[in-house]
């Protein structure tokens, strides 16, 4: 194994840095109740994901990842946000409800399954490449994510949940090839996720109109 | 390219039937123009697959193994590979002569759903059925092979709810939709374990891999796919599908879906259990033998029960594919005891036997659409007389009905015969149990016989002789031209298959060289007779010693050739005869009652009631009279009669079967809580749980 140059040990390092950025937010997100700032904490955790993204193009001179970076910029960082934020407004509920676990115990959980998206990632982690233990970080944002669309209930809360798995998403496809996933694949699943969160929030405006609140417990009741 | 290779002509069929699919939807809002370009492009490919399947058949063998890849495939192991070998070309020479007859049927036939169904939709799923069946046909890569196999089924699953503005045609269309689904399960299964040892899905690595498999692995193979084809063929427990689905399609279809789709169940069996799985263990003949035994009995039994005309006729898709497992089997169990030109006569025999079904078959079903076309019913009780009104496909009926009924001189007969010939050879093998098996078999193909026979006195009779039984049947018209002219090319094609048997017979040979290693057609034909009998096959078996020749069988051919040639001449006598005797016609005599009406008709109830009450054990009839008088019993004021039978198998094994299912599905839905929390939490657990799992 090549000894890494101290360029590629100082690039590695700041990647590492953003992404553990990425976490630190991901955990505020489970224990904040504001949906306003739930919404800004994850325009932030974008920011940090397009700095790795824009890191990884410059070091690897890669432009279609530098177009990738450019694209969570304006998708994830200016134009989701601002989107859902609207929505909130509109609605104008501002709080979440009492989640199923309260914040002690999301926090113990969240730190068990950081720890099992460590684990799950430790055969793939190798110092050959920058951003190493990113695809820890990305495999817990994935969980958490997931706990956090089941821990909530407002309709729009699970929307930015869906959304973070998405970072997840991207940062494990960041971390495991270094020049990402295919263009293709990435712009596809971007331009989906853009599609999907614009389809949700009308539908979370539907379910507020039709069941006069955004939890998505009421839905039950279309169970036939 | 040349123009005379078999697989120039095979890939502009293919192309001719995709252009048949995009044309139709182009003009699917122009139901003529749809119905001209649709069904005309269909029946040019036809003819192209017919020339090249002929072509394939005669070339040399040199020209056999034509391969070549349809579009290049960039997922490894998936090779959209086609191999146009004998096997292939046979069944492709039966899509394709079906194919033709029909098209030019439909033409006149879809007339009818003008302005009411998109003739375009029909025209295309018609041509896209033939396109997939086609390639099914001639795939040479087993996920190739699979995905022609569930476009094919889908195809057909619409073709069947084409008329979905009926009820029964959904729930028909559905029931075909899950079993079909179920026997693709059992192939893929059965692939797979074919690519635990062959590492590859090409066709050719799977090529007497028999061998190579461990005994175990081999019989799960044999019993996965003896159940995923045999879902397709309509094998008696499998067939509840069948008499449900075949009958609610247009009768085009009908006839398509009963002449070849569940032909390629018996396409499979045979290049899986002579191609791949050989050599084979003596018990799978058994159970082949036995299943094809089954199935025929059972299926002529219900067919003989049923007063829908078109029902009738997908009951006897079951007992004739039956008899072309009998063949089959016969065949394995030949082969298992080294009897090569036994085998092959068997395999000729089922083969042989699967054309010709596939061409009768479809006959008596574009029959049966051309009199539901115009008497507007299915059922035999309200038709009659029809002789009088629409003559030319009352013959075309008629010969179907020879034909299936297995009367010489059509080709019911020659392949039945082949059959009987391979059965009653059986008694020379040493085991006690093929021994067995065999006359008992014949014994049963003869009742089979017997009762098809009784079977198609009866649609005939109560179709289309005496008086018609309601306004509709007494209103009905001659089928249109086109619709008599594809019933005319298959009235031609059973009477060639029929009085040439030994000329059609050459085209086996290249296939079973391919498959036993045999060619027969030499031997069959017999000097300047009509019937092929196997003959010297005492020189040919010299090898083997148990093996006694007899002369007996010859005789017997020339026995039925004198027979008919005395009754042909009593025939030519009479004709002379009756010149010179004058004719009167007068009025049927009525017992002196006043003129006869319809209700004094023989019914097909009535018909059928001898042999329903002789199997009264098995078909448990339910029958309800309720009568109801004002002072003596003896004078009835009415009278309600109710009798129906349900199949034993449905109410046997599929409905305890599906209570069941039900039953467990209803406890396994409590997890469906209809709570989005409750289902995130299930795909949490179950990542998470994966993920432990893959540490």
């Amino acid at each position: 194994m090549p000894h890494p140059s101290s360029t590629e040990l100082a690039t590695s390092q700041w990647i590492t840095l953003l992404a553990a950025g990425m976490l630190v937010v991901q955990m505020l997100m489970v224990v904040q109740r504001m949906l306003l700032t739930n919404i800004r904490l994850f325009a932030i955790q974008s920011l940090l994901l397009t700095g790795i993204a824009a890191i990884i193009a410059s070091f690897y001179h890669a432009p279609e990842v530098f177009l990738v970076a450019l694209l969570t910029l304006l998708g994830k960082v200016v134009f989701l946000p601002r989107l859902l934020s609207r929505l909130v407004r509109r609605i104008g509920i501002h709080q979440e409800i009492e989640p199923m676990l309260n914040s002690t115990a999301s926090m113990f959980l969240c730190g068990a399954l950081t720890l099992l998206g460590y684990i799950v990632a430790r055969p793939f982690t190798s110092f050959a490449r920058l951003g190493n233990n990113t695809l820890g970080i990305a495999i817990t944002l994935l969980l958490i994510g997931l706990f956090l669309m089941f821990n909530r209930r407002k309709a729009i809360t699970q929307v930015l949940a869906l959304l973070t798995i998405e970072n997840g998403v991207m940062l494990a496809a960041i971390a495991l090839s270094s020049y990402g996933m295919p263009l293709v694949v990435e712009l596809g699943v971007f331009f989906d996720v853009v599609v999907g969160v614009m389809v949700l929030g009308i539908l979370v405006y539907r379910i507020r109109e039709s069941f006069a609140s955004m939890d998505v417990g009421k839905l039950t009741t279309l169970k036939g | 390219m040349n123009a005379h290779s078999p697989v120039f002509l095979l890939k502009l069929a293919l192309c001719l039937y995709a252009a048949g699919i995009g044309s139709a939807l182009l003009a699917v809002r122009r139901d003529k123009l749809a119905n001209l370009l649709g069904f005309g492009s269909a029946t040019v490919a036809a003819l192209c697959g017919i020339w090249a399947a002929i072509l394939a058949l005669t070339a040399s063998a040199a020209d056999q193994v034509a391969s070549f890849t349809l579009w290049p495939s960039f997922v490894p192991y998936i090779e959209l590979k086609v191999r146009f070998d004998a096997l292939g070309a046979f069944f492709v020479l039966i899509v394709s002569v079906l194919a033709l007859a029909l098209s030019v049927y439909a033409f006149g036939y879809v007339r009818g759903f003008y302005g009411r169904k998109s003739v375009g939709v029909l025209a295309a799923f018609y041509n896209a059925l033939l396109l997939a069946t086609t390639l099914v046909f001639t795939a040479s890569n087993a996920f190739f092979f699979l995905i022609a196999w569930e476009i094919m089924a889908l195809t057909a699953y619409c073709l069947v709810s084409f008329e979905h503005e009926q009820a029964e045609a959904r729930n028909a269309g559905v029931l075909y939709f899950v079993m079909s689904h179920a026997g693709t399960g059992c192939l893929i299964l059965g692939f797979l374990l074919l690519f635990q040892t062959s590492h590859n899905y090409d066709f050719a690595s799977f090529r007497a891999l028999g061998a190579a498999l461990s005994p175990g692995t081999r019989n799960a193979a044999f019993i996965l796919f003896l159940l995923g084809f045999g879902v397709k063929a309509g094998i008696v427990p499998l067939h509840v599908w069948l008499p449900v689905a075949h009958p609610v399609a247009p009768s085009n279809i009908s006839a398509l879906l009963s002449g070849v789709l569940i032909k390629t169940g018996i396409y499979g069996l045979t290049r899986v259990l002579f191609d791949f799985l050989s050599p084979v263990p003596n018990w799978w003949g058994v159970t082949v033998l036995t299943i094809g035994t089954i199935s025929a009995v059972l299926g002529v039994l219900y067919a003989l029960m049923e007063h829908d005309l078109k029902r009738l006729l997908a009951y006897h898709s079951i007992e004739n594919i039956g008899i072309i497992l009998m063949g089959l089997g016969a065949a394995l169990m030949f082969l298992h005891t080294h009897h090569p030109v036994l085998a092959t006569l068997a395999l000729i025999a089922g083969l042989y036997h699967t054309i010709n079904h596939a061409i009768f078959k479809a006959l008596l079903f574009l029959g049966a659409g051309a009199v539901l076309h115009s008497a507007h019913t299915r059922n035999m009780e309200e038709m009659g007389g029809l002789i009088k009104r629409m003559p030319k496909t009352a013959f075309c009926f008629l010969v179907g009905a020879v034909a299936i009924s297995a009367l010489p001189p059509l080709n019911g007969f020659i392949s039945e015969w082949l059959t009987y010939q391979s059965l009653l050879q059986g008694f020379r093998s040493t085991e006690s149990l093929v021994r067995l098996m065999f006359p008992l078999s014949g014994a049963m193909l003869a009742l089979t016989g017997a009762l098809a026979a009784a079977c198609f006195v009866k649609a005939f009779g109560i179709t289309f002789l005496a008086q018609p039984r309601s306004e509709h049947a007494a209103k009905a018209h001659e089928a249109s031209p086109t619709m008599v002219g594809g019933m005319g090319i298959l009235v031609a094609a059973c009477a060639f298959l029929g009085l040439f048997p030994t000329t059609f017979l050459q085209l086996f040979d290249p296939l079973t060289a391919q498959l036993t290693g045999q060619t027969l057609s030499a031997q069959l034909s017999l000097h300047g007779a009509v019937f092929p009998v196997l003959r010297n096959a005492q020189d040919l078996e010299a090898v083997s010693s148990t093996y006694v020749p007899s002369g007996s069988v010859s005789t017997l051919g020339l026995a039925f050739v004198g027979v008919g040639l005395v009754v042909s001449l009593l025939l030519v006598l009479k004709l002379v005869w009756s010149r010179k005797t004058k004719v009167t016609a007068g009025p049927t005599w009525d017992c002196g009652s006043k003129g006869l009406t319809p209700q004094m008709e023989y019914t097909a109830t009535g018909f059928s009631k001898p042999i329903r009450m002789i199997f009264k054990a098995l078909f448990r009839p339910h029958r309800e009279v309720q009568r109801e008088y004002d002072y003596s019993p003896y004078f009835a004021r009415t009278l309600h009669f109710e009798s129906h039978i349900e199949e034993a198998f449905v109410a046997r094994l599929y409905r305890p079967l599906n209570r069941r299912i039900l039953r467990w599905s209803l406890r396994i839905r409590g997890l469906q809580a209809g709570s989005i929390q409750a289902y995130l939490i299930y795909i949490f657990i179950t990542l998470v749980l994966l993920l432990i799992f893959a540490l």
